[in-house]
């Protein structure tokens, strides 16, 4: 092995099988329900689930979406394990529901797992004013799952997962982080095969923090049009089952998308808002490009972060603008929080799978409720029915607190 | 053998050791009577002194900053100067920063409750809340390097900086950066510490004066480490030492014989002159690590048992200990930073001193 700067290591140039990483299962849990099907029906249908939420705390009267009856089997424990935990492992389940693989490759499988929330969801303000009172009426095994690496924990330990584990925090940013990261880890032979996504649950902690940012809009959001008021945040969970073609083929394993490229970039700008001119994330999707060897003209479709604030999607369209300069046709883009809201951590995770479906189904799917998109010459900002075309490579875009960038390029598996 | 992959060239650490450029020279470790916070009786630990940050990286205005991203900016500031780096003769779009931490912005999390608890959660305070997650330190340190690189902060039970150290080596080798400046470190709060307190975890020398004793529990520690980690080779430099491979797995019921075993294999027949080590992250039995590190090492392996300063520090402890073996004394040859999460797992870095 030698150290240094590697050349695009998905080009399909180098066609390397031991390089190409793939995509082989997909675990979600959505306000859809569980399972990447339910996911799919319900975004090709258009159905959005943003409801009027009332009752979380007292005072906050919004639009959330939230996800209903857990399966009996994801209740277990529950002292032991936060909802983000339990979010996580009934989609990292449901990722391995879908796989033919045995026990012992599973024993080696690695995690990589994201989370903003994390055990929070756990944490009552009466921690603060008396932390060990707190602890000994019942508190203590619920802080104990307060860092983010829990969640990497939960995963592991209910997979029988004994590899890397870790998790990754960078805002909004974190589970297409984490897919980025294990898709590096695969190829630097560290395991042969990755969980990577995210998990976040609603829970008062974030619901009142945006509201104090007042970063909420009490409607269904409307990424990307000028009338838009700001994101409605809701929850779920997502898990990339990812390995290299070499090991997909060996175990005959059906490929659903080939991660083609990936970037990872920060805006150093500001701590909580974008930089205007997006020149971070243009940057990223550029690098993305560049790793997968492809050019702007190839992507057939962006799933952007797309929150609906107003800082956000202007600096996103302008990232748009930059990244994709030179294509002969505006780039097709759309935001799919319309449908369930900002899962923060896992929203990445969830995006990309949903970028899985489109290039599977060739599916673009429009922005719900964009009657007035912002001025953007270079994009193509799909609203009104999907529409149906082949869908060769396509682009997931993340953007978090911080100036956290990333980017994810998924193509055909076929 | 693989080939080294990438040189630590510059240190910096702000810990209960002062706040350094560079090695730490030899001192004692004593814990120090916590009075930040009302204590049901004597109750110690091991922290950072108070400092004027703007003494370190001038002009920096902390006024707004958590003591952790005050002290990752103050740490990866002397970290870029321990290197000798002019930042600005690189393309900081390809720097990156990682950094690992167990409990992340503690601090703000507990004030934005606080103002839950004041006001109800319709009347939580907004400026707390988007610094107190996890990755704010991180970023801080991108804003005020510059640095538009992947920026990433990692968690791991047992091992963040450790994780931390590899997943910064990785993007070295993938060619997603140039250069890497690698934090670890973490903030005691009062929740933290109760916490701590509450699950027995903490030594018989958190409530006395006496010396530490062996075993029993450990001293809660705070602090941030940071090295800068920059491909091997680059420049005409000092290297304090060379990040060969890394390997870790997470917790497993697997008998010590076999962690031994796989940690042997991964070193490929050539045994370490020194095995550092890094500490437990769930630290209720310090010897284990060491019997672990005897297992693994030959006659001849030198091995640096963890330190208390460092192993307070929990998940995030890795690099302060490598710090403090590096300061410990001149040494060369293979090296072995090894870490276990108190479950099973372990974390094994292949150093070079040179």
């Amino acid at each position: 092995m030698t150290f240094g700067r590697l050349p695009l290591v998905t080009d399909p140039r180098i066609n390397d099988p031991r390089k190409t990483i793939v995509v082989t299962g997909v675990g979600v849990v959505s306000p859809y329900g569980i399972g990447l099907d339910r996911l799919q029906a319900g975004v090709l249908s258009g159905k959005c689930c943003l409801v009027p939420t009332k009752g979380v705390y007292p005072g906050f009267e919004g639009t959330t979406a939230q996800i209903g009856d857990f399966p009996p089997e994801a209740n277990v424990a529950r002292s032991r394990y936060s909802r983000s935990d339990r979010l996580a492992m009934t989609a990292a389940r449901d990722a391995v529901a879908g796989l033919d693989c045995d026990s012992i490759a599973l024993r080696e499988s690695g995690v990589f797992m994201a989370s903003t929330v994390a055990g929070l969801s756990e944490i009552e303000p009466g921690i603060v004013a008396d932390p060990a009172a707190w602890y000994r009426g019942g508190g203590l095994s619920r802080a104990a799952t307060y860092p983010a690496a829990c969640v990497a924990d939960a995963v592991s330990e209910n997979l029988g997962i004994h590899g890397p584990r870790c998790a990754v925090s960078a805002a909004c940013a974190s589970s297409a982080m984490a897919i980025a990261l294990a898709a590096n880890m695969l190829l630097d032979g560290t395991a042969p095969m990755m969980f990577a996504g995210g998990s976040d649950a609603l829970c008062p902690f974030t619901l009142s923090g945006f509201s104090s940012l007042q970063a909420l809009d009490a409607d269904p959001c409307r990424p990307f049009d000028r009338n838009r008021k700001g994101l409605n945040l809701g929850e779920g969970a997502a898990v990339l089952v990812l390995e290299t073609l070499a090991g997909a083929v060996e175990r005959h394993a059906d490929v659903m998308a080939v991660l083609r490229g990936w970037a990872l970039t920060n805006d150093a700008f500001h701590t909580t808002a974008p930089q205007e001119q997006g020149n971070g994330l243009a940057d990223c999707m550029r690098v993305a490009m560049e790793m997968a060897g492809v050019r702007g003209d190839e992507i057939g479709y962006v799933n952007a972060h797309g929150t609906g604030t107003p800082l956000n999607d202007v600096a996103e369209a302008s990232a748009y603008q930059t990244a994709f300069r030179g294509r002969n046709h505006p780039v097709p883009v759309s935001s799919t929080k319309s449908y369930f809201g900002h899962c923060l951590g896992a929203a990445g995770a969830l995006e990309a799978a949903i970028t899985i479906t489109a290039v599977r189904c060739g599916a673009l799917l429009p922005t719900l409720r964009l009657t007035d998109p912002i001025e953007s010459p270079g994009v193509n900002w799909l609203r009104g029915e999907v529409r149906r075309e082949p869908l060769p490579l396509a682009m997931s875009v993340s953007a978090g607190f911080g100036g956290s960038n990333a980017a994810l390029i998924f193509g055909s598996g076929s | 053998m693989m080939p080294s992959l990438a040189a630590i060239t510059g240190i910096g650490s702000v810990s209960p050791h002062g706040t350094l450029a560079g090695l730490i020279p030899p001192c004692v470790e004593e814990p120090e009577f916590i009075t930040a916070w009302t204590t049901a009786g004597m109750r110690r630990a091991f922290l950072v002194k108070p400092f004027r940050p703007a003494s370190v990286v001038p002009s920096l205005k902390t006024r707004r900053l958590d003591r952790l991203s005050a002290w990752a900016l103050v740490a990866s500031s002397l970290a870029i100067q321990d290197a000798g780096i002019d930042l600005s003769q690189f393309d900081r779009s390809r720097v990156a920063v990682v950094f690992g931490t167990g409990f992340g912005c503690a601090e703000l999390t507990e004030a934005f409750l606080q103002s839950a608890a004041a006001n109800g959660w319709s009347g939580t305070d907004p400026s707390p809340f988007p610094e107190g997650l996890a990755n704010a330190p991180a970023s801080h340190v991108a804003l005020w390097h510059g640095l538009r690189g992947p920026n990433i902060t990692v968690g791991s039970k047992g091992f963040a900086g450790e994780t931390a150290l590899i997943q910064a080596a990785s993007l070295l080798r993938h060619g997603l950066a140039d250069l890497a400046i690698v934090l670890a470190g973490d903030t005691l709060t009062r929740t933290v510490y109760e916490w701590y307190e509450a699950a027995g975890l903490l030594s018989p020398a958190c409530y006395n004066s006496e010396p530490l004793p062996d075993g029993g529990g450990f001293v809660p520690s705070e602090g941030v480490a940071a090295l800068v980690l920059e491909l091997a080779g680059q420049r005409e430099t000092r290297a304090y030492a060379r990040f060969c491979s890394g390997r870790w797995s997470g917790g497993s019921p697997v008998s010590g014989g076999r962690t031994a075993e796989t940690i042997r294999q991964m070193l490929g027949g050539s045994l370490p002159s020194l095995i550092i080590c890094a500490g437990d992250g769930t630290p209720c039995a310090p010897g284990s690590i060491a019997d672990l590190a005897r297992e693994i090492g030959g006659a001849n392996t030198e091995i640096v048992p963890a330190r208390a300063v460092g192993a307070g520090l929990a998940d995030a402890g890795a690099l302060l200990h490598l710090i403090l073996a590096l300061s410990s004394g001149p040494r060369r040859g293979k090296a072995l930073l090894l870490g276990t999460s108190g479950d099973g797992g372990f974390a094994a870095l292949r150093l070079e001193i040179p």
